[in-house]
């Protein structure tokens, strides 16, 4: 069943290159350039979304599955993260979608990123991984809408129904998506539809992801160490390996379709370097946080699991920290 | 061959986001009224940000000029 993520990941990827849906530039053109496009995009999808997953969940297609809190391991990984999606030129999903346009820059940050996951979780970092998942805390659930072991999530902490705690949090979302300026730009995919999209394939997502055995949505993080252990260590390829596989082939046919595909590289070397750094940040941080900019905050937040809020906070006040270092005079 | 009386010209293809933002606006700052900047990128979304941004900040775009395979040329004249 691990086909499914070959489809998913097709669509996911002409998604991402479409509506040009880059994490990275979400966080950091709100700071850096007063620009909150994408940031509403991303508001938008989340509101929505926290609604699909529920939907799902309460006609028991899925189990929600937040992930562990960890307060170490989701601040320290989370900020780690943050400061090397800026170096790397994108987030764990923009680099990957990047590399199908043919940006040699994202090939580089992309296998560095996925590689440096791969020794976090189980190569020569593993022994921090293993001791940083000891301050995981999960708790027994009864509700039927999530699985039966779970990170802590805003309705299990305030103790009231995942309905009105999602409900608030899509209001409040919807809100700074539709009442607040948005800043213009003429993308193939406009905010709105990018997000909608995103809505809907994220509980299908899930609902393929778990009949294959793997109870998770959307993810980059997990997708990218199944395939270096499939290719170095001969490991059977899951539904999130193959999820990246149609990730990068949806993005090439997109952008080939829409004569966008080009080998782009840079005239300074060093770009390359950057990039790289960029990339083992980003897998070094997000192995140890527990997921990425999708699996934490795409697909964790709407869940309002309390370990992605933190990431996703800790996500963002990292790439703030980097973009004000490289780039903060331009303001 | 020259459209527009080019004082300053960036090539910023293949540089990683947001480089071509960013050098647009270290160019422009350092730029006269009414010259004109030629901004030479190859990413689409560059082509849909820069434009945008510039136009923010009161500059006038005379024209994204497709010049090749996935490359345009900006040309921005400086308020």
């Amino acid at each position: 069943m691990a086909w499914t993520g070959l489809v998913i990941g097709f669509v996911f990827g002409i998604i991402l290159q479409k509506g040009r849906v880059c994490f990275n530039s979400a966080f950091r053109d709100v700071l850096i350039f007063k620009d909150n496009y994408l940031m509403k995009l991303a508001a938008l999808a989340l509101a929505l979304q926290s609604i699909t997953l529920l939907l799902f969940a309460q006609f028991g297609a899925i189990h929600l599955a937040p992930k562990p809190l960890n307060w170490i391991a989701n601040i320290i990984g989370g900020y780690i993260f943050g400061l090397g999606m800026v170096l790397a030129g994108g987030c764990a999903s923009g680099v990957t979608y990047r590399s199908g346009e043919g940006m040699t820059t994202a090939w580089f940050a992309a296998i560095f990123y996925g590689l440096t996951a791969y020794a976090t979780s189980s190569g020569i970092f593993s022994g921090w991984s293993k001791w940083v998942s000891k301050f995981n805390i999960t708790i027994q659930s009864t509700n039927p809408v999530y699985a039966s072991k779970i990170g802590p999530t805003v309705s299990t902490v305030l103790n009231v129904s995942p309905w009105v705690a999602t409900l608030v949090f899509a209001a409040l979302l919807m809100w700074y998506a539709f009442g607040t300026k948005t800043t213009q730009r003429p993308t193939k995919f406009n905010w709105v539809i990018a997000a909608i999209l995103i809505a809907i394939l994220a509980p299908i997502a899930w609902w393929t992801s778990a009949k294959s055995g793997r109870n998770y949505g959307l993810g980059i993080t997990g997708g990218w160490v199944n395939l270096f252990s499939v290719y170095t260590a001969n490991k059977p390829i899951n539904w999130e390996g193959a999820e990246i596989i149609g990730i990068i082939l949806g993005a090439l046919v997109s952008s080939l379709a829409s004569k966008e595909f080009k080998f782009r590289m840079p005239k300074d070397p060093k770009t390359y370097l950057q990039v790289m750094v960029g990339g083992a940040l980003m897998g070094f941080g997000a192995a140890t946080a527990g997921g990425c900019n999708i699996g934490h905050f795409l697909t964790g937040v709407p869940q309002l699991a309390i370990s992605s809020l933190i990431a996703s906070v800790f996500f963002i006040l990292g790439n703030w920290t980097m973009a004000w270092l490289l780039f903060g005079k331009e303001r | 061959m020259a459209k527009y009386q080019v004082t300053k010209s960036i090539d910023v293809r293949g540089e990683v986001c947001p480089v071509p933002d960013v050098e647009t606006k270290r160019a422009l700052k350092g730029m006269k009224s009414g010259e004109i900047l030629e901004v030479w990128i190859d990413y689409p979304m560059s082509k849909e940000r820069i434009p945008e941004s510039v136009k923010q900040m009161g500059h006038e775009v005379l024209e994204i000029e497709e010049v090749g395979k996935s490359e345009w040329k900006i040309y921005i004249k400086v308020k």
